[in-house]
């Protein structure tokens, strides 16, 4: 593969990395101006940056080529690709909630960081690029969590730092004993010489640092003590970031890692047929995640920690299909975390824009929000009931495929499989659809306060909510739309 | 006239109201009685084509979905499916003409209501248990805003109270349909598929009691009844008619038609422990309405009680029974309907009570002359006089418990009588109260409205049709019975 080559395959990064130093380059021209306008101004820059860059992929060409091993040029990669850069552009058009961003260049360069250090982590197979890639989104996504300068959002970006830190050190500490086991820095031949020496405890310690420090990617319990505080603290946009887009890149990490590099040393998780291996370990993750999740988003007054507490329920649900440790099922996580970031994305969205009308983001102030602007009160109904896995959205599909395909993969003739994990994930995310019924209730049924009014949907505000709710719909009618390419990525990534 | 037409007019329906302009938002409860008669149409002409060429193959509509799950958009119609959808058809019409005077928020009050009709039809007519689902939990967000938003008495709690109890069962069917799907091998969702496979006795003896719990919570079995009178009397008129005439059934269905042919051996297992709990629940439902003030509340818990014949004809294990228990759905969706539309639109609309010992002083029978007619035809079909839908009914479920667990005979006899009982109690207290010669004279009330006594017509015609001539349901129900799925079950 010579540079042209490799240029055409990071071409959206590229694209990206451009853009966000024309939007920087023209944040400092015009920083006299007014705020509002500028920033309207570099919006628009950064969409046409990442529409161009969801367009470059249409270029990318899978290969299963020796020479650039650091990348990696699969199906899954391109996918996730695309699917991170639509999370980012819906992110970028997503209303401010307050009065936050005070200086617009810099913010929306951070964010165009942050998305290519996101879409550069999907596509790598190397240990070291991988970490490289990881850090590069993170500490944009420190940055971009304390824009505003509110002491809330300075505790929500130290806190994150701090947790993400720790993380990073977790996972780099991690990578270094893979690489000390085998040797080798890419997942194939770390998958090679595991398959050889499957219990080793060296690469096994491995593995459980990594899982830590990719479970504070994912916001799954116990690592997810930062996630109420930068929920509630950062500008909406970057909050939507942090749930949607991170999260997905986080589970794809989790995915290589798992599926290709340590498929061998799996075990298994079901019942009557438990097998030491990190199965056991992250169904462990998955009924503490999904038990606290939702036991403490049920106490939740504010709307954005009520969704932070919904993310750490749903990394659970996550686990429950990548401890199946099977093609079906894991196909069905990937679809489940591009619905499950669509819906919080716009539940973020609607959220923002009540905190602005009403100055906070408590459940009370979403009262009668039907009459004061039914596009967004509908839109809110599609999201909440997709998070809840209401039919006909893809919520429910997802979870559905989640739950049944986890189910499928792990079960003989002689073991139910894990049905104590996945019975213990369909009656919480029962559980569930009380707090979001609580919201759903104050938009709906409880009358608006007198003074109630609210702004009018601008363009940008109609299709950070509209978009993602008309994808939720499409997708829980016709699913295979999203299924199938995953589920044939996934298949294309195995040996 | 194909049965999807059911499942489409519904849908298509619920979507024009909601496109309707503004101004035009008192017509919604037009294209709400349209949209309920072609589904009732379509029905009745599903039934009619059934009866006049039993022979003919079932109609069924059988396309791809969803590949990679195994799930496929597969409907069909026997003759169970096309009774049940007739018995919706009717009790739509009849949830319209008693709602035509609704005046809060039209289009999404047609539109949620149009929405449940929907989906139960899907339910009755799906093959594929993952659509089947879909349209089980289609129905549980617009049970919930009718509740909360149209509805009276503690309508907040009420709601919330039903559906977590909807989702909390539905969680269960999911855990025994996704254990019954991996199982069967992880390929199919089709329930011809799933009843055929090979399930362990020991995987039947723990998915059964899971899969038939999540859809009995629906059906109100006792002690997980709790939902239905609560809700039952938070609702609006027209959501206590379509919950306790359709959606309970929807329960009972699914209890029948998936969990007992998924799981023959598990079924044999607990069909003991069933019939136990359906006694309790006669005798627990009709015990507690001897007592209510509330009329709603009487025949909230009359509703708990009536469900009970349902579980124990399906208990029995034996052709009657399981006749009966289907007999029974359809005879109890009708007079549930009748009876809360009487209670919900024609008595408490005018008096603005619905405690017992304040009705009295309305004196109904010489106030509202129709609607005591109407509630005194109603309460008989209720209490299974011959004649009625409910004798034909509970006479065949007796005769299956006859068969299986003859000493449980008792006990329903007993049911029956306090049946009796509680009915004839709320009846001569709201309707035909003792007036001492001082009485004050009777406010006057307004007579009925042409859509009311359209509607009271329309379901006591229905009820007495099937308690004269149960021929032709009853070869409907058989054809649906003879189908491969249940020939696990009968002996």
């Amino acid at each position: 593969m010579n540079y042209s080559d490799l240029f055409q395959q990071l071409l959206p990064e590229v694209i990206l990395v451009v853009t966000a130093l024309v939007v920087l380059g023209t944040g400092l021209a015009i920083e006299s101006r007014s705020k509002p306008a500028s920033n309207s101004l570099m919006s628009a820059i950064a969409c046409v940056g990442l529409l161009l860059a969801g367009l470059s992929l249409l270029r990318f060409q899978v290969s299963g080529d020796a020479a650039t091993p650091m990348l990696a040029l699969d199906p899954l990669a391109r996918l996730f690709k695309g699917v991170v850069i639509a999370l980012g552009l819906l992110a970028v058009l997503l209303p401010p909630a307050r009065d936050e961003i005070h200086q617009p260049g810099e913010f929306h360069a951070l964010l165009l960081f942050a998305i290519t250090g996101l879409s550069l982590t999907v596509g790598s197979n190397h240990l070291l690029f991988l970490f490289v890639a990881l850090e590069l989104a993170s500490l944009s996504l420190y940055l971009l969590a304390g824009f505003p300068r509110t002491a809330r959002a300075a505790e929500a970006s130290l806190k994150y730092f701090l947790f993400g830190g720790v993380s990073a050190a977790f996972l780099l500490f991690g990578l270094s004993l893979i690489y000390g086991f085998s040797h080798a820095a890419t997942l194939p031949e770390v998958a090679t010489d595991l398959a050889a020496n499957p219990t080793s405890p060296l690469a096994l310690a491995g593995l459980a640092m990594i899982l830590a420090g990719l479970g504070f990617k994912l916001a799954a319990a116990p690592f997810h003590y930062w996630a109420p505080d930068v929920y509630q603290g950062a500008p909406a946009t970057s909050v939507a970031l942090v749930a949607a887009a991170s999260k997905a890149v986080g589970l794809v990490v989790l995915v290589r890692f798992l599926i290709i590099g340590f498929h061998a040393a799996g075990g298994s998780a079901a019942w009557g047929g438990m097998v030491a291996g990190w199965s056991v370990w992250l169904a462990v993750l998955a009924a503490v995640s999904i038990v606290f999740g939702n036991l403490l988003a049920l106490a939740q007054t504010s709307v954005r920690r009520l969704l932070a507490y919904s993310a750490v329920a749903n990394s659970g649900y996550l686990f429950v299909g990548l401890c199946a440790n099977g093609t079906s099922a894991v196909g069905a996580a990937l679809f489940y975390v591009v619905v499950y970031g669509l819906a919080t994305l716009g539940a973020l969205a609607v959220t923002a824009a009540v905190e602005r009308d009403r100055g906070d983001d408590s459940v009370s102030s979403f009262a009668g929000l039907i009459h004061r602007s039914p596009l967004q009160a509908l839109a809110l109904l599609v999201f909440m009931a997709s998070l809840a896995g209401i039919p006909p959205l893809a919520g429910f599909v997802g979870k559905f495929a989640l739950f049944s395909q986890a189910l499928a993969e792990t079960s003989t003739a002689g073991s139910p499989g894990i049905v104590w994990l996945v019975g213990l994930a369909a009656m919480m995310s029962a559980v569930s659809l009380y707090y979001y019924l609580k919201v759903l209730k104050q938009a709906f049924v409880t009358e608006a306060p007198e003074n109630a009014s609210s702004a009018p949907v601008t363009t940008g505000h109609a299709l950070a909510i509209g978009i993602p709710a008309l994808i939720l719909i499409a997708l829980g009618l016709f699913p295979s739309l999203l299924l199938e390419p995953v589920t044939s990525a996934l298949v294309a990534l195995l040996p | 006239m194909t049965p999807a037409w059911t499942i489409a007019s519904a849908f298509a329906g619920a979507l024009l109201v909601l496109l309707l302009p503004a101004r035009m938002a008192a017509q919604s409860r037009v294209v709400a009685l349209v949209a309920s008669i072609i589904g009732a149409l379509a029905a009745g002409a599903g039934c009619i084509a059934k009866l006049a060429s039993p022979e003919a193959p079932a109609w069924s509509f059988d396309r791809e979905w969803i590949p990679s799950l195994g799930a496929r958009f597969h409907l069909a119609a026997d003759g169970l499916s096309l009774t049940l959808l007739l018995l919706t058809g009717i009790v739509a019409i009849a949830g319209v003409l008693f709602s035509w005077n609704v005046d809060k928020r039209q289009r999404a009050f047609f539109a949620l209501f149009l929405t449940i009709i929907g989906g139960v039809y899907g339910v009755f007519l799906s093959r594929d248990a993952f659509l089947l689902f879909v349209c089980y939990e289609v129905v549980i967000l617009p049970k919930y805003l009718l509740i909360a938003i149209w509805g009276s008495t503690n309508r907040e709690y009420g709601a919330m109270k039903l559906t977590m109890y909807s989702i909390g069962a539905s969680s269960l069917i999911l855990i025994g349909l996704a254990a019954a799907y991996a199982a069967a091998g992880g390929t199919s969702f089709d329930l011809a598929h799933l009843a055929a496979a090979d399930y362990s006795a020991s995987f039947q003896a723990w998915a059964f009691p899971v899969l038939f719990l999540g859809f009995a919570v629906l059906a109100g079995v006792w002690p997980f009844h709790t939902w239905a009178p609560t809700g039952h009397v938070a609702a609006p008129t027209a959501a206590s008619m379509l919950l306790a005439g359709v959606v309970m059934k929807l329960g009972a269905f699914g209890a029948l038609c998936v969990a007992m042919p998924l799981f023959p051996e598990g079924f044999a297992q607990w069909r003991g422990v069933i019939a136990g709990l359906a006694v309790i629940g006669i005798l627990y439902g009709a015990f507690t309405a001897l007592s209510q003030k509330d009329l709603k509340f009487v025949i909230g818990y009359s509703s708990v009680s009536h469900m009970g014949f349902i579980l124990l004809g399906m208990a029995t294990a034996t052709h009657w029974g399981l006749r009966g228990a289907a007999l029974q759905m359809i005879s109890h969706g009708i007079i549930a309907g009748l009876l809360f539309g009487i209670a919900g639109r024609v008595v408490y609309t005018r008096t603005h009570t619905r405690d017992l010992d304040e009705l009295k002083k309305f004196d109904l029978w010489r106030s509202l002359p129709g609607g005591a007619v109407g509630f005194t035809l109603a309460t008989a079909a209720s209490m299974g006089l011959p004649g009625f839908s409910g004798f034909v009914a509970e006479i065949s479920v007796a005769i299956g418990l006859w068969e299986s667990f003859p000493l449980l005979l008792i006990p329903l006899v007993l049911g029956i009588v306090i049946t009796g009982a509680f009915s004839l109690r709320a009846l001569q207290k709201a309707f035909f109260p003792v007036r001492s010669a001082a009485a004050a004279k009777p406010p006057k009330l307004p007579p009925l409205s042409w859509p009311e006594i359209t509607a009271i017509v329309l379901l006591l015609a229905v009820s007495l049709a099937i308690g004269i001539y149960p021929k032709p349901w009853v070869t409907l129900i058989d054809d649906g019975l003879a189908s491969p799925l249940f020939q696990s079950l009968l002996p």
